[in-house]
């Protein structure tokens, strides 16, 4: 009897092809779908080798999700124990090489396997008015997700504005002053530095929605260093500061 | 093997006992045919994913400043209707129901109730856990190395199977983390109810139980939140599902070579469940053993010997991992396991256990809850009557029947010791398993009976509605609470709601400008943020430093003592009472009034003490110098 291997095959293609993408370095819009089909791959051709053709569809692609799921897992910890590090050319690697290894396991069993219990499928008899109706129910569940991230995108939140005199790691005597504008629009501060209360430096930002001022100051822990940022036109009210402490 | 489906009995059997009694079939007459259904299953499809719109739609309301408004409220709990009842009443008519068509709506309800969860947080992960597990996740994909520090859970990176997996993905695919997450948690999620589904059913040999048995489960509290997170729990529920239908298949296979290779695979489910989360890979223990006994009891030997070595493996398995890798485990679980014997010790002399108020939520949950409970606790016996009557001999029937006593367990623990509700919610997941399968059984045939089959429409509407309450039940008291039901305007000392960009960014900066690992004294409602986004190491039981006027020395040295490096001060401390009931984690100190603001202002007079960070709201003070400055 003629056996057909096309789905492993296919299978290995997509293996392959996905660690090819991946080792090219291809930005991540196009890695995506191979990447996915790796996963998909593994799953797939190990459960070739668990679960009897007579099985439902259902139980397979159970099993087949749950298998590709657990390759990371044993893979991490095995690669892990070697010495390797996790990153991409190794979960690829490994995805590769165990969706090989089912491979060769699945050209090694199925000739033994009865490939008269593997359930035919049946016709499917979905109406014209069945298959729109699932049609719809994605689009308006699709809708529902894209309003929930419209809505979240247009929560409004109170603006405010970062203020920070914190010193550098690894440079004690050394701080980073900085300022960052999140009022929602452009908007001007004036920043004043004083060492032991007398005026040091004095700087006037303009920043636009979400950008940042930054400098680095000396620090000591000797006199006390304040830092008043005041949001224009009020230079009374000082609208955010920090201090050394001292 | 060829299994019996006995869903067309029970549909016969009800056919048998309509009223008035049909004419007896002549031999070799066809049966009478079950009739086709006017509720297709793509039409409750779209009905369920109006129900996802609808829902969000009142998502949306709350983010507009809506989310106190009743008529939002019921929007959601109307979508919430729309998703649940057409699936309810598909599965619970005795109309005809082939098993592509049951498995297509188990599948339909969990991807809806998924969808409304996305919807809830679409632009990233706001749940404690989730931004637990979020951090964990960035180390292992920046550093390549398992086992790395997780502050805010520092038992997490012992059991690294979610972050392995969502790491791979990420890697392979560019994803991002709050992305491949999802991806992660919903395929997990989807994945361990097929394979409930599929246990469920072939253990009753019906489909239509099997469905049941899910709607049923739908109702469990925690189901549609920490069962379906990014956390760690997810996907090892799901390598559970496997390892038990793993477990069936190995002990009735039809040849050797394939309760073999199932065999293999129930190893892989065990071995993967163990590394994945530590109390999942305890309850697959404990399913293991109850079927061996239930098996021993019902003299199934082939049964026995099958499980009991899967059972003595999974839990020589757990042991090797607590002793060798995650040693950790054991003081990790210590206060809880000391509580519930402290209350279980209360409960047997007859004292008090001290035990919280069961529920703090509105009048209107509690209601619900007791209903819930009442209607399972009388459907049970109905259950175990159905099991001793026709399948006593059969392990896996006896097994669930068995297990469902975990249910009265449940109440106990949940009435009667400190903390009983924490742990009596968590552990409602596993409880409900076997208590959704007696109760299905019990509903199924309760639907069945002669005299309820009179009022047939009546009859399948009653069975609707119970299936309602008990899913509005699970929803209502599970997560998010009441007063965070719909997303909204920021709440103090809130979970989700307390999430919002001052705080991601304020949690952003304690790393980049303070470098990970700094302890923080800090609310609940920041503390998961700092943990997740900033990789800081917040403290419990800080309360003492946010509650006086003055910064003593007694507070001084508590400090020290604690080696609090930093004290996040968020403004809206005094502005309101915590919506969660604690401003901060691990205290139990009930509030009256808000934290007045002199309290939380004290540090700016403080010699020493460093104002490193204020963005308004939030301030970030320094307590390194501050050691000698009372």
């Amino acid at each position: 009897m003629r056996r057909n291997y096309s789905d492993i095959a296919i299978a290995e293609a997509v293996a392959i092809l996905a660690c090819a993408a991946l080792l090219a370095h291809l930005p991540a819009s196009v890695t995506i779908v191979p990447g996915l089909g790796l996963f998909a791959a593994v799953g797939y051709v190990w459960s070739e080798v668990f679960v009897s053709p007579a099985a439902g569809g259902l139980e397979r692609a159970a099993v087949a999700i749950a298998l590709a799921l657990m390759v990371p897992i044993f893979g991490g910890l095995g690669l892990y124990a070697a010495g390797i590090p996790l990153h991409r050319p190794a979960w690829a690697g490994l995805l590769a090489v165990v969706t090989l290894a089912g491979a060769v396991v699945v050209l090694t069993t199925r000739r033994r396997r009865d490939e008269g219990a593997r359930r035919k499928p049946r016709p499917r008899r979905w109406s014209a008015w069945h298959a729109a109706a699932f049609g719809a129910a994605a689009v308006i569940a699709a809708g529902a997700v894209g309003l929930a991230v419209v809505s979240a995108n247009a929560q409004k939140y109170p603006g405010y504005t970062q203020l920070w005199l914190s010193p550098l790691q690894n440079k004690p005597l050394t701080a980073s002053l900085g300022v960052t504008n999140e009022q929602g629009s452009t908007t001007q501060y004036r920043l004043v530095l004083r060492r032991k209360g007398r005026v040091s430096a004095t700087w006037n930002l303009t920043l636009t929605n979400g950008q940042t001022w930054q400098r680095t100051v000396a620090i000591t822990d000797k006199y006390s260093i304040v830092a008043n940022l005041y949001r224009l036109p009020d230079l009374t009210h000082p609208y955010r500061n920090v201090s050394n402490g001292a | 093997m060829t299994v019996v489906d006995r869903t067309s009995e029970w549909q016969s059997a009800a056919r048998e006992h309509s009223a008035p009694r049909p004419p007896r079939r002549q031999p070799g007459a066809a049966a009478p045919a079950v009739l086709e259904s006017r509720l297709p299953v793509s039409v409750v499809t779209l009905i369920a994913a109006i129900g996802v719109f609808v829902a969000s739609a009142a998502y949306t309301a709350g983010r507009m400043g809506y989310a106190s408004s009743p008529w939002a409220d019921r929007a959601y709990w109307l979508g919430q209707a729309l998703v649940v009842a057409p699936v309810a009443l598909r599965l619970l008519s005795r109309r005809s129901l082939v098993p592509s068509a049951t498995a297509t709506l188990i599948v339909v309800l969990t991807v809806a109730e998924y969808l409304l969860k996305i919807c809830y947080s679409p632009l990233g992960f706001t749940f404690t856990d989730e931004l637990l597990h979020w951090r964990g996740t960035v180390n292992l994909v920046q550093t390549g190395k398992l086992f790395t520090a997780n502050y805010g859970l520092p038992i997490s990176p012992r059991y690294p199977g979610l972050e392995e997996v969502t790491s791979a993905l990420i890697s392979v695919t560019g994803l991002p983390v709050f992305a491949a997450g999802l991806i992660v948690s919903g395929l997990a999620h989807l994945l361990f109810i097929c394979l409930l589904y599929l246990i469920f059913s072939h253990v009753s040999q019906s489909h239509r139980v099997g469905g049941i048995a899910i709607l049923v489960y739908s109702g469990t509290p925690t189901l549609d939140s920490f069962d379906s997170m990014f956390v760690y729990e997810t996907l090892a529920l799901a390598f559970l599902g496997l390892g038990v239908l793993a477990a069936w298949r190995a002990a009735t296979g039809p040849t050797s070579g394939e309760r073999i290779r199932w065999f293999v695979l129930a190893l892989l489910a065990i071995f993967a469940t163990v590394i994945t989360h530590h109390v999942t890979s305890y309850m697959l223990v404990g399913s293991l053993v109850l079927v061996t006994v239930a098996s021993v009891l019902s003299r199934a030997r082939h049964t026995a010997f099958m499980v009991g070595a899967l059972a003595i493996i999974s839990a020589a398995a757990v042991a090797s991992w607590v002793i060798f890798i995650a040693p950790g485990t054991l003081s990790y679980f210590r206060p809880t396991v000391e509580g519930l014997m402290q209350g279980i010790s209360a409960l047997q002399s007859g004292g008090s256990s001290h035990a919280p108020s069961t529920s703090a939520a509105p009048l209107g949950n509690q209601v619900l809850e007791g209903i819930a409970v009442l209607l399972i606790t009388a459907l049970l016996p109905l259950g175990w009557w159905r099991v001793w009557q026709r399948d006593r001999r059969q392990p896996w029937m006896l097994a669930m029947a068995i297990g469902s006593l975990g249910w009265f367990a449940a109440l106990a623990l949940r009435v009667g010791t400190p903390d009983g509700q924490e742990i009596a919610g968590r552990t409602a997941t596993y409880v409900y398993i076997p208590v959704s399968f007696i109760t299905g059984l019990a509903l199924i045939r309760l639907v069945s009976v002669a005299r309820v089959r009179r009022w047939d429409a009546a009859a399948i509407a009653v069975a609707v509605m119970g299936m309602l309450t008990l899913v509005f039940d699970g929803l209502a008291n599970g997560w998010p609470p009441y007063w965070e039901r719909l997303p909204g305007p920021h709440q103090v000392a809130g979970f989700e709601r307390s999430v919002g960009p001052q705080e991601i960014a304020t949690a952003r900066w304690t790393l980049t400008a303070l470098g990970p690992g700094n302890r923080f004294a800090a609310d609940i409602g920041i503390y998961p943020l700092l943990t997740g986004y900033g990789d800081q190491n917040p403290l419990q039981d800080v309360g003492y430093l946010y509650t006086s006027p003055r910064y003593t020395v007694s507070i001084a040295r508590a400090a020290r003592a604690q080696v609090v490096q930093y004290v996040l001060v968020d403004r809206r401390l005094s502005q309101s009472l915590p919506a969660s009931g604690t401003y901060f984690p691990g205290d139990t100190t009930g509030y009256s009034q808000p934290i007045p603001i002199a309290d939380l202002n004290k540090f700016n007079r403080v010699r020493g003490v460093a104002r490193v960070y204020d963005s308004g709201d939030i301030v970030i003070y320094d307590l390194q110098g501050a050691q000698d400055a009372p």
